[in-house]
């Protein structure tokens, strides 16, 4: 593997340095002068906002944002991906940052998705907004947490996002279980008996990986414990070690009993993710967006469905959790009036018209009427710490790597062991790179 | 474009015209084409990222690393396998077809356009198409399975590596059958009757005359077919992007999407672009031969 | 680009045949075998087997797809899909882009495609088999080995994330196969025609536009209708360098629609068909011209 990203020291913020001619190739005066004569301004007027929005999201956005409109007399633009995940959404913030029209704000995942933006000097620093508009105050201390790059705070964060089981719970009923699993063991029999009674488990869709990554990190956590599986996710430990063998083992076993959707590796995580909710599974692992995209428009009674904390058998029972924040770009011409945008819509007011169930904002906790789910599952987060989410904590060509050693031993090609050893390769060739 | 050149005197012309003919056609492709992919192989000796300013000159080092890259090593297995299955299925499905369909009857022309019509669909459309067939619990290809009794052949076609670049390929020769089809079918027009007639007299069987006159006399066609499918070939990305985006792990990529993974999103421009380099030598002299003869013959 | 490669016309053969034209002869060998017929017909059922499920799950609620199944006969018919599927592809924008790339582009790309042909064909030039050799080779060449340096070139103008940036690289990778075809074309208008218009005055210009686009409109229009079909059709270059919605072309909709739509079939399959109708309506009207191109030089006489 040659694909990790190169170290990269941390400039003085170049402003549109990037933009100046990557390459040092001649010019190309000739060709530009050819097609110059249709060329048309590129740069809309306004803010414009890169997100990844579904169409119904969208919407509820943009009314938002012509409220913002009418505030202040700025014009706005809204763009989205939606459906992409984090699998696509960065090559296309990627593109049109390289192609000289980034967008003045933009939406991203913490960790290990948004630093190499960060680390290409492509992102403002936002400490005077945090000032002036005392985020720090009014926003998750974790949020600001994982939108800080190198100390300094690149982002202000949108959603404190975290994973847990989400599932049917008139299915769970109907199989004979009678209350959410407390312990890993109770989780297994609790997949033996929904399986029992003709309903796969558990929903996974591993197309690009993530989502069957949900479930890998979950038993690794169960094997290892936090602390080891902190120190893994860092490099700091040995992944070539008994903890890891075990949670690959597990690992096996979820397919080979049938826990997981049948030929899990193929499904688009769309697809699986909403299998509960039309009941061809028990539950996935998924977060409270769940409540608004899938669970509220299938028109079915809220109380059919639940939400509990995956159990791992630690004393710290912990969960997969990630960070989504909004950063300004250095192209940005009026970073003030972006920042005030920003503001805008991390007021809780805003937040709850969004209908943003996991929003990094305090004062925008889901209204329990509304969305009991997510409500029910803001109160379970609470109780229980975070772990980074393993596609954040490594750089998309690692975490790309992990993926297909996943998926590999999903299918028998490779042994749990040699997963682990190939697992420690691949984190001390990302470790050595850096 | 002047019209004032019109009337101008012979000799003037003589030089000036073709100029003006060929200019426009030749700053485009010069420009669009030619010089965007000499300054790849620029790229390919950088280890440019594709987001900052700095780069610099590292030599051979992308090409020695793709030597270490087992990555690049099942995609070019794959592209392998790809150029191997799309040109010959199709092209023996294209031929029996174009035999068949070869004959006057009102269902000929229906049926030449049913085979034709899947290579006009854009291929992010078959990819929604058949990635939909293939799903493992709602597909209609597990669901005729279960339901003919074959149970046992339902699989998760798209998510298990022995099968999943298979069912991409099966998708591509759905597509691409069409175009030999219609080759060999005017072609087939070309051969004299009475070649058939005097082999018939002479006792031929039908096998016979197919294996004595018809495919031999289809030799011209059988060359353009495959030396256009085998350019086509190496362009292989939209299917394989639309329908598995690579995997599962790493067992469909091809070269296309290996390069678009290590561009678009590992931050490494170089060393994709190294794998572009690569794989267009190979296109390129794959497809020298034909580009040749095309050119002698006119 | 399914359609790129898709012609051969070039050898040495004059106008297309007509492909709709019954063969002159009559075969004994093809008579009507009916266990071959029913063979055909049965495979050809097969073959069309996807897009008849496409059509059939488009027209069904998906409450009643879920319950009879995707191979089953609808209980319900709806049209309801469409528009749903309409809006949430956001398809209105991706079709006014790729047909303004088939109204600008396949014309003006046809156009210098055949300025430069005629120009290798008819007129005395220098080079001229380097020339075509060069350009004809542009065929072998993937798209994605320009990807990163046209990028660049488009960024330093500001024309990346643009509809009209895109035609010039789309005219450049459209330009071998529709210079290859068309000279060949070109090349066998009688040369007295041209002489006689010559001696009564007329420039190579007036030739040109008088004389040989009249008498080559069905290489002309074969050539824009292959053109026509990969333009609508093309990802890769969209996919890298459009990235604002609204610049999305077809399969970039679609792609997009692809990944929201998930596991609404009966809305999946809506969209699909709304992206690929024209381009399938079009290949019904027009498919004599597609046959033509593509036999036009296959069949050497």
């Amino acid at each position: 593997m040659t694909s990790s990203p190169r170290p990269r020291s941390t400039r003085p913020q170049a402003r549109r340095g990037f933009l100046a001619g990557a390459l040092s190739l001649p010019a190309v005066a000739s060709l530009a002068s050819c097609a110059s004569g249709i060329a048309t301004s590129s740069a809309a007027e306004g803010l414009t906002l890169l997100t990844y929005d579904d169409i119904d999201a969208a919407n509820l956005l943009r009314e938002q944002l012509t409220a913002f409109e009418d505030k202040t007399g700025l014009s706005t633009t809204l763009d989205t991906v939606p459906g992409s995940g984090a699998a696509q959404f960065p090559d296309k913030l990627r593109t049109r940052i390289l192609g000289g029209n980034a967008p003045d704000i933009w939406r991203i995942w913490g960790g290990q998705i948004a630093q190499p933006f960060v680390d290409a000097d492509l992102t403002i620093d936002l400490e005077k907004y945090y000032d002036s508009y005392a985020w720090d105050a009014v926003l998750s201390g974790s949020g600001v947490e994982g939108m800080t790059f190198h100390g300094e705070k690149h982002g202000a964060p949108l959603n404190v996002a975290s994973l847990g089981a989400w599932c049917n719970a008139r299915i769970f009923e109907e199989a004979g279980v009678s209350a959410p699993p407390v312990t890993y063991d109770e989780l297994e029999s609790a997949n033996d008996t929904i399986l029992e009674y003709g309903v796969t488990p558990a929903g996974f869709g591993g197309k690009y990986g993530w989502h069957i990554m949900r479930l890998f990190e979950f038993l690794l956590e169960v094997t290892a414990g936090p602390e080891l599986h902190d120190a893994l996710l860092l490099g700091e430990a040995n992944w070539d070690q008994q903890a890891v063998v075990e949670a690959f083992d597990l690992f096996l076993t979820w397919d080979s009993r049938g826990w997981i959707t049948e030929g899990a590796l193929g499904v688009a995580p769309a697809d699986a993710e909403q299998s509960f909710v039309q009941g061809t599974s028990a539950y996935t692992i998924s977060g409270p967006w769940i409540e608004t995209q899938y669970i509220a428009p299938s028109g079915q009674p809220r109380e059919e469905f639940s939400t509990f904390l995956l159990p791992t058998g630690h004393d710290d029972v912990r969960h997969s959790g990630f960070i989504e924040g909004l950063m300004i770009s250095t192209t940005c011409g009026n970073p003030d009036d972006a920042a005030a945008l920003i503001d805008h819509i991390l007021r809780p007011e805003t937040q709850a018209a969004l209908q943003n169930t996991q929003s990094a904002t305090l004062e925008a906790a889901p209204d329990p009427e509304e969305f009991p789910l997510s409500a029910q599952w803001a109160q379970i987060r609470e109780e229980s710490a975070i772990y980074t989410i393993q596609d954040q904590a490594f750089p998309k060509a690692v975490a790309d790597s992990y993926f297909a050693l996943q998926s590999d031993v999903l299918q028998g090609n490779s042994a749990p062991s040699q997963a682990a050893r190939d697992m420690q390769q691949i984190v001390a060739d990302w470790r050595d790179s850096q | 474009m002047s019209t004032e050149t019109l009337d101008r005197p012979r000799s003037n012309r003589r030089t000036l015209t073709p100029l003006l003919f060929a200019a426009p056609a030749l700053v485009i492709y010069l420009g669009f084409l030619v010089w965007p992919a000499l300054q790849a192989l620029w790229i390919s000796l950088t280890d440019w990222d594709g987001l900052s300013d700095d780069n610099s000159f590292v030599g051979l080092d992308n090409y020695l690393a793709m030597l270490d890259d087992n990555v690049v090593g099942i995609a070019a297995v794959n592209n392998i396998l790809w150029s191997v299955v799309t040109i010959v299925l199709p092209m023996a499905l294209g031929l029996l077809l174009a035999v068949v369909l070869n004959r006057k009857s009102r269902t000929s022309p229906v049926l030449r356009t049913i085979f034709y019509a899947p290579a006009v669909l854009p291929l992010v459309a078959v990819a929604s198409i058949w990635a939909w067939l293939y799903d493992p619990t709602d597909g209609a290809i597990n669901t005729v399975l279960g339901a003919v009794g074959l149970d046992f052949l339902e699989q998760s076609w798209l998510g298990q590596d022995s099968t999943a670049i298979w069912a991409v390929m099966i998708a591509a020769v759905w597509v691409r059958t069409g175009f030999p089809m219609l080759l060999y079918l005017a072609a087939l027009q070309s051969i004299p009757d009475e070649q058939y007639e005097a082999a018939s007299m002479d006792g031929a069987n039908r096998w016979q005359q197919f294996t004595r006159i018809t495919f031999p006399s289809l030799k011209d066609t059988h060359y353009i077919v495959l030396a256009l499918s085998l350019i086509e070939s190496f362009k292989v990305f939209d299917l394989v992007y639309a329908m598995t985006y690579g995997g599962p792990g790493y067992s469909t990529q091809v070269m296309g999407t290996w390069m678009y993974a290590n561009v678009f999103q590992y931050f490494n421009a170089g060393y994709g672009t190294a794998i572009a380099v690569v794989i267009t030598i190979v296109a390129i002299a794959a497809g020298v031969p034909y580009v040749r003869s095309q050119v002698r013959n006119s | 680009m399914t359609t790129n490669a898709l012609d051969a016309s070039t050898r040495s053969q004059p106008a297309p045949p007509a492909p709709n034209t019954p063969s002159p002869r009559t075969r004994h060998r093809s008579r009507p075998n009916p266990a071959v017929t029913i063979t055909a017909l049965i495979g050809a059922l097969i073959w069309i087997t996807p897009l008849v499920l496409l059509i059939v799950s488009a027209l069904r609620p998906l409450s009643d797809f879920l319950s009879n199944g995707p191979v089953s006969w609808p209980q319900q018919l709806t049209l309801e899909n469409f528009p749903d599927a309409w809006d949430a592809g956001q398809f209105g924008t991706a079709y006014l882009n790729s047909t303004f790339l088939l109204v600008v582009k396949v014309p003006l790309g046809v156009f210098v495609a055949a300025l430069l042909a005629y120009g290798l064909a008819k007129l005395e030039f220098p080079f001229r088999n380097f020339i075509l050799f060069s350009v004809v080779l542009g065929m072998t060449i993937p798209i994605y080995i320009a990807i990163v340096p046209l990028f660049t070139m488009l960024r330093n103008v500001g024309m990346t994330d643009s509809i009209i940036g895109i035609i010039p690289p789309y005219m450049a990778f459209g330009l071998p196969l529709q210079v290859l075809i068309l000279q060949a074309f070109f090349r066998r208008v009688p040369s007295e025609l041209i002489e006689a218009a010559r001696i009564d005055g007329a420039g190579d210009l007036r030739i040109f536009f008088r004389l040989v686009i009249p008498l080559s409109v069905p290489a002309l229009v074969t050539v824009a209708i292959l053109d026509g079909v990969a333009t609508w059709n093309e990802l890769f270059l969209a996919l890298s360098l459009l990235s604002s919605e609204g610049n999305r072309t077809i399969p970039l909709g679609l792609l997009n629609f692809q990944g929201q739509f998930a596991t609404n079939y009966t809305g999946l399959a809506a969209g699909i068909l709304i992206a690929v109708v024209p381009i399938l309506v079009l290949y019904m009207l027009l498919q004599k011209y597609i046959v033509g191109g593509l036999t036009a030089g296959a069949t050497k006489g």
